[in-house]
């Protein structure tokens, strides 16, 4: 098995255990954490492909969501919801501000002319005299 | 931001408030109006691909030739089609992006004749040999020897292609964008080909070999669909050209 | 959200933006196939397949540098504000456009071999160690796989199941996205392209995108170098301002060096402090206005109540409050966030500043 094939095949793996997990998230998971949820089920085609792609995410707030439910952790656990994370912006920026301009530039300086055609082609021997 | 203190404050669920509407409008214009624009500008300043395809309209070609492996599946024609004269010198594939050789690696040298359809681009003449076991059909008879004038050591500028996609499977068949697929094809074992910036004796495009005449090794497709310098001896056979090319020669440009 | 979710819930803004996004795609895509072709005057085309992926690959790069366009507009310029309001349809829709893109290209060039077509995908450029002739197909599906993560994730249970950080933080992807894009761009296309006009593009969607950004970075971060407090040693009490600082039905936004930001308004001679993150994405609540005494978050409409951070009734969304005193002419603010649902009574100013205005 090359490399390629190994992707594809992790690929289609990641993508079996995640119908796995939107199966039962969708069917059962979803009423436990979300109570504007229940009774609700049109909406619930539209997050498989989400839990099909991101399903170790949903796991984990699925069993976050489990552990503090009813606990003194629920606070705490509603406080996160307010670290806005605006501050990444500047960081993100003052990296891609730099970087996106130099890849575009960089990859224009590296272009290859069409060779010119004088001196393309040059003869650096005759034909062998015996043939 | 005291300064926007004025401005009116949208809420999507409510109706949009006067103050914004010409803005909101004069926006959604200049959006559409600019990709109307860029959609034109970018679509007319596509590159010429070049007139190579497929000659569908020819309908299936049926031609008899002498049949040579090395370095690629070539044939010589001795009797041709009504588009395809006697003489020409096809480079040949199969249907997709796969060679021929495995079916013809016992004919080297033999009368055969194919059927498939043709492909054109100036003077590259190739043919994409049918799937179907009456494609390729051996002959009785002694196939005609093909001349072969040797042209001396040269070295070239250019490009390394596919054969097939370069004779118009795809347009266009060269430049880096299209890498992977020349990559594929080769993989394949369609035959590669170097298309020169100048011409040898008339001809800017060769049927690719190592310096002993044998298939091209896995490393060249690290060099594909760049332009690059390479050495090796040229060769007339027929009406083709072979670049015998000398690996340890190559230079990226 | 607390009502039942439902698939999308429209109101006529969102369709208004959306038939707009659609018409924008499909304006571009027509006058690239239909149109651009009569300019040409008889040169060849290239393959349908390849024109056509031409055509979804150029219109979704435009419509991701749109998308990365309205963010830094709408800080600067609010009126760019319901641009931002359904900015995830028009995420989701790049998101189609760029999937038609890799389906042309994958149906056209990496198929017909006997390699299955995404192992082909992945297998048949391997040149990682060189510039020129680099594999940009794998700069592609890292950009493809970004947006496909934001489009799947950008129904509003979402947000309330990650929790708003969380889903912003995953959302962030737009941006090495953008930048995935631009080198797979760089790095095909222009580097076969003969003509100059979409280098042009490519170029001044680059100029416009990271200035816009960087602007808004600047302008972020020296607001937060002002505006930054640290509750002392003692106690956690602040100054926020002086009272002839305050406006009628407008906040004094302050950053604390917890991180959160907490947004202290105005409103009929009373203050009241409350969290600045909205519930639902965490938009600048600060800069939200209020409407029917509830103050409404400018991004989305989420409205809370200011003596106690709660939506009101079918809603449940809650933000933090805070306690506030009035020590003279300062304003303080106890940078202990309450707990949720806390209800503080808005302090009334003294009678003397009423009135005053700055």
């Amino acid at each position: 098995m090359n490399g390629g094939s190994m992707v594809v095949w992790l690929a289609t793996l990641w993508l079996y255990a995640g119908g796995a997990v939107a199966a039962v998230f969708l069917l059962f998971g979803i009423d436990r954490v979300d109570g504007n949820a229940r009774g609700a089920y049109l909406f619930r085609p539209l997050l498989a492909p989400g839990v099909l792609l991101l399903w170790p995410l949903v796991l984990w707030r699925w069993w976050t969501l489990e552990a503090v439910s009813g606990t003194s952790d629920d606070a705490a656990y509603d406080r996160g919801r307010y670290q806005a994370v605006r501050a990444g912006h500047a960081r993100v920026w003052s990296v891609l501000a730099v970087l996106v301009p130099a890849v575009l530039i960089g990859a224009l300086l590296m272009r290859q002319p069409v060779p010119d055609s004088k001196g393309a082609a040059v003869r650096l021997d005759a034909p062998a005299p015996k043939q | 931001m005291s300064g926007q203190n004025q401005t009116p404050f949208f809420i999507g669920y409510l109706p949009i408030p006067h103050g914004l509407r010409l803005f909101l409008v004069v926006v959604s214009g200049l959006l559409i109006g600019g990709f109307a624009a860029l959609a034109l500008a970018i679509g007319t300043a596509q590159g010429n691909p070049g007139t190579g395809d497929f000659q569908w309209g020819w309908g299936p070609q049926e031609v008899t030739g002498r049949l040579e492996i090395r370095p690629y599946p070539l044939l010589h024609v001795t009797t041709g089609s009504k588009h395809i004269p006697a003489g020409r010198t096809l480079l040949l594939s199969g249907v997709g992006k796969k060679g021929v050789r495995p079916r013809v690696a016992k004919l080297d040298g033999r009368l055969v004749r194919l059927k498939g359809f043709a492909l054109k681009r100036g003077e590259i003449d190739a043919l994409q040999v049918g799937d179907n076991n009456k494609a390729i059909v051996a002959l009785d008879g002694k196939a005609p020897a093909v001349k072969v004038e040797p042209l001396g050591r040269w070295r070239l500028k250019g490009e390394i292609c596919d054969g097939k996609c370069l004779a118009g499977a795809m347009r266009p068949g060269r430049g880096l964008s299209h890498r992977a697929c020349a990559n594929l094809c080769l993989i394949g074992g369609v035959p590669p080909v170097f298309v020169s910036s100048a011409p040898v004796d008339g001809n800017d495009f060769f049927v690719m070999g190592d310096s002993k005449g044998n298939p091209l090794p896995p490393e060249i497709l690290h060099h594909v669909s760049v332009y690059v310098s390479l050495e090796g001896t040229v060769e007339r056979r027929g009406n083709i050209m072979v670049f015998k090319v000398d690996l340890s020669s190559l230079k990226v440009l | 959200m607390s009502v039942k979710y439902s698939p999308v819930q429209w109101t006529q803004s969102k369709l208004f933006y959306d038939a707009i996004a659609l018409a924008l795609v499909v304006a571009y895509v027509l006058i690239y196939l239909r149109v651009a072709p009569t300019f040409t005057g008889g040169v060849p085309s290239a393959d349908g397949a390849i024109v056509r992926a031409r055509a979804f690959g150029t219109c979704a790069f435009l419509l991701l540098t749109v998308i990365l366009c309205i963010g830094p507009l709408a800080r600067f310029d609010r009126r760019f504000l319901p641009l931002l309001y359904n900015r995830r349809h028009l995420g989701v829709i790049t998101c189609l456009v760029a999937l038609t893109h890799a389906a042309y290209v994958l149906n056209w060039y990496f198929n017909f071999s006997s390699t299955p077509r995404f192992e082909a995908l992945l297998t048949s450029n391997t040149s990682y160690g060189q510039i020129l002739g680099f594999p940009f197909e794998a700069f592609g599906i890292l950009a493809l796989l970004a947006l496909l993560v934001l489009a799947v994730s950008s129904h509003d249970f979402w947000l309330s199941f990650l929790t708003a950080p969380v889903w912003k933080l995953l959302h962030y992807a737009i941006y090495p996205a953008y930048g995935f894009l631009v080198a797979h761009i760089a790095l095909g296309a222009l580097q076969s392209e003969t003509n100059a006009t979409f280098a042009v593009v490519t170029g001044c969607s680059v100029v416009l995108v990271c200035r816009l950004h960087a602007a808004a970075a600047i302008h972020e971060t020296r607001l937060a170098r002002t505006a930054t407090v640290s509750a002392s040693q003692e106690d956690a009490w602040f100054a926020v301002g002086k009272l002839t600082d305050f406006e009628e039905g407008r906040a004094q936004i302050r950053l604390l060096d917890t991180g959160e930001r907490v947004a202290v308004f105005l409103h009929e001679g009373h203050l009241a402090a409350i969290g600045n993150a909205c519930a639902h994405q965490n938009g600048p609540l600060g800069e939200g206005r209020i409407l029917d005494g509830c103050l409404t978050c400018p991004w989305h409409g989420f409205q809370y109540r200011l003596s106690d951070g709660c939506s009101p009734a079918p809603f449940t969304e809650k933000v933090p409050t805070y306690n506030l005193r009035i020590d003279g002419e300062v304003v303080l603010v106890d940078a202990r966030m309450n707990p949720l649902g806390t209800k503080v009574d808005p302090v009334p100013l003294p009678l003397v500043t009423q009135g005053a205005g700055a």
